[in-house]
């Protein structure tokens, strides 16, 4: 029991990462991290040991998310992009490219959430397309696709500028 | 071309810019990429795009990892907050039963208007556990204070709170506190009998400025009567009689209201 612990404890710091650049919001990340401990930690006792602790914590994280998006949808109309104030996004501190990373960041919550997570899962959290496929719930060919159509999404969106970019509903 | 670079496939391509490939595979997508310039253009764009979203978000798991969100603490603390939830549930099964009785059952207002009553006697119950035992420091304002207890949590709840004199139902003022409430700031009056029982009267700001009347709840020997007014809302807490606490409740809320 402890071991599993153990290695959700592991996870904490790429869970951080992933709950930052799903949210663009730092609070709102930890919070998130925060419910998805409680119930990872709640429901350790249903782990099975067939897949790895990571692809089931990250799989919890993804579920209260969404939760928490269907609620705020509810509860709020969304704010259009245009809204939104410009700049880079709290917590950056790389110096060489900024306007990229800037604009890369703004394209990123321009993305549908779908296409979102499965691009984060692989470009920055680096699993392996089989996991990223079990993290989600989704046939391997739906990842597939799902990442080639947010390559080319973030792509166009970087490379014709700002201000194409559209709301997301 | 020979029969290998017919077989790369589009899986191949972001497999080979995400660095999961290795050995002849890799090899193969690379002598499939010199002779194709446009699918390298393609494939180093990802690969440039990988890198930026690295850069945006890599170093938040290099950040330390703040102490609530150690799995120890959260495993202990969802414990706790486990335990107050079996007791907030005890004190909705009273709430329930006293609605049906009222016939307030049939209310539209019964479904929103419960959980944060629940919660207010919770409070309440809680408060009056930690701090009517207390010796040495029940109050943080004692009553030879009264003047500034009452300018000071008027202050902080925002809502003008003149301090009850229960002196009629045999209650001499021992002082107040300010407390954390769910909702926020909340104030706590305590009152001592002749033969020493302690009554507590919590306070906070009102939700949403819907009055109710008297209600009643009993739990683990505790029995509260809470009420809204227009801008507050109230639960005495005592281990009293419900006759006597009901008496005290009234003349508290009189000369709240």
């Amino acid at each position: 029991m402890s071991q599993v612990m153990d290695e959700i404890e592991e996870c904490v710091p790429a869970l951080r990462r992933y709950a930052r650049a799903l949210t663009h919001d730092p609070d709102r990340a930890d919070d998130l991290v925060q419910d998805s401990l409680e119930r990872a930690i709640r429901k350790r006792g249903l782990w099975q040991p067939s897949g790895s602790v990571r692809s089931w914590v990250f799989r919890i994280l993804l579920n209260v998310h969404r939760n928490e998006l269907r609620r705020l949808r509810r509860a709020f109309t969304p704010v259009s992009l245009e809204a939104l104030p410009g700049g880079e996004p709290a917590g950056l501190d790389v110096q060489p490219g900024r306007l990229a990373l800037a604009e890369t960041a703004r394209a990123m919550q321009a993305l549908p959430a779908e296409q979102r997570e499965v691009l984060l899962l692989v470009a920055v959290e680096e699993m392996s397309y089989a996991e990223a496929a079990a993290v989600l719930s989704i046939p391997l060919g739906t990842l597939m696709s799902r990442l080639a159509r947010a390559r080319a999404a973030l792509r166009h969106m970087t490379e014709t500028g700002a201000p194409k970019l559209r709301a997301v509903k | 071309m020979s029969s290998e670079e017919h077989n790369i496939t589009p899986h191949d391509l972001h497999a080979y810019a995400d660095g999961l490939l290795d050995g002849p595979a890799r090899a193969a997508v690379e002598a499939y990429l010199a002779q194709n310039p446009a699918a390298a253009d393609e494939v180093e764009g990802w690969k440039r795009q990988n890198e930026t979203l690295r850069a945006l978000y890599g170093h938040v798991a290099a950040e330390p990892v703040p102490a609530h969100l150690n799995v120890y603490r959260v495993e202990r603390e969802s414990r706790i907050k486990a335990m107050r939830w079996s007791r907030m549930a005890a004190a909705a099964v009273i709430l329930l039963g006293l609605g049906t009785a009222a016939g307030w059952y049939g209310r539209g207002s019964f479904a929103a208007g419960v959980p944060a009553q629940v919660a207010l006697v919770d409070e309440a119950m809680e408060a009056h556990r930690v701090y009517s035992g207390e010796v040495a420091h029940p109050v943080e304002v004692w009553a030879g204070e009264k003047d500034h207890l009452q300018t000071w949590l008027s202050k902080r709840l925002a809502r003008t709170l003149a301090v009850p004199d229960l002196k009629a139902a045999g209650l001499d003022l021992v002082g107040g506190r300010l407390l954390p409430a769910a909702s926020g700031p909340a104030a706590q009056f305590m009152y001592e009998d002749d033969a020493g029982h302690r009554v507590t009267l919590y306070i906070i700001p009102a939700q949403e400025g819907r009055e109710t009347s008297f209600r009643y709840a009993s739990l683990d020997r505790l029995e509260a009567f809470f009420w809204t007014d227009e801008t507050i809302s109230c639960a005495l807490v005592g281990d009293l009689p419900r006759a006597r606490l009901q008496e005290i409740a009234t003349q508290a809320y009189k000369q709240l209201g």
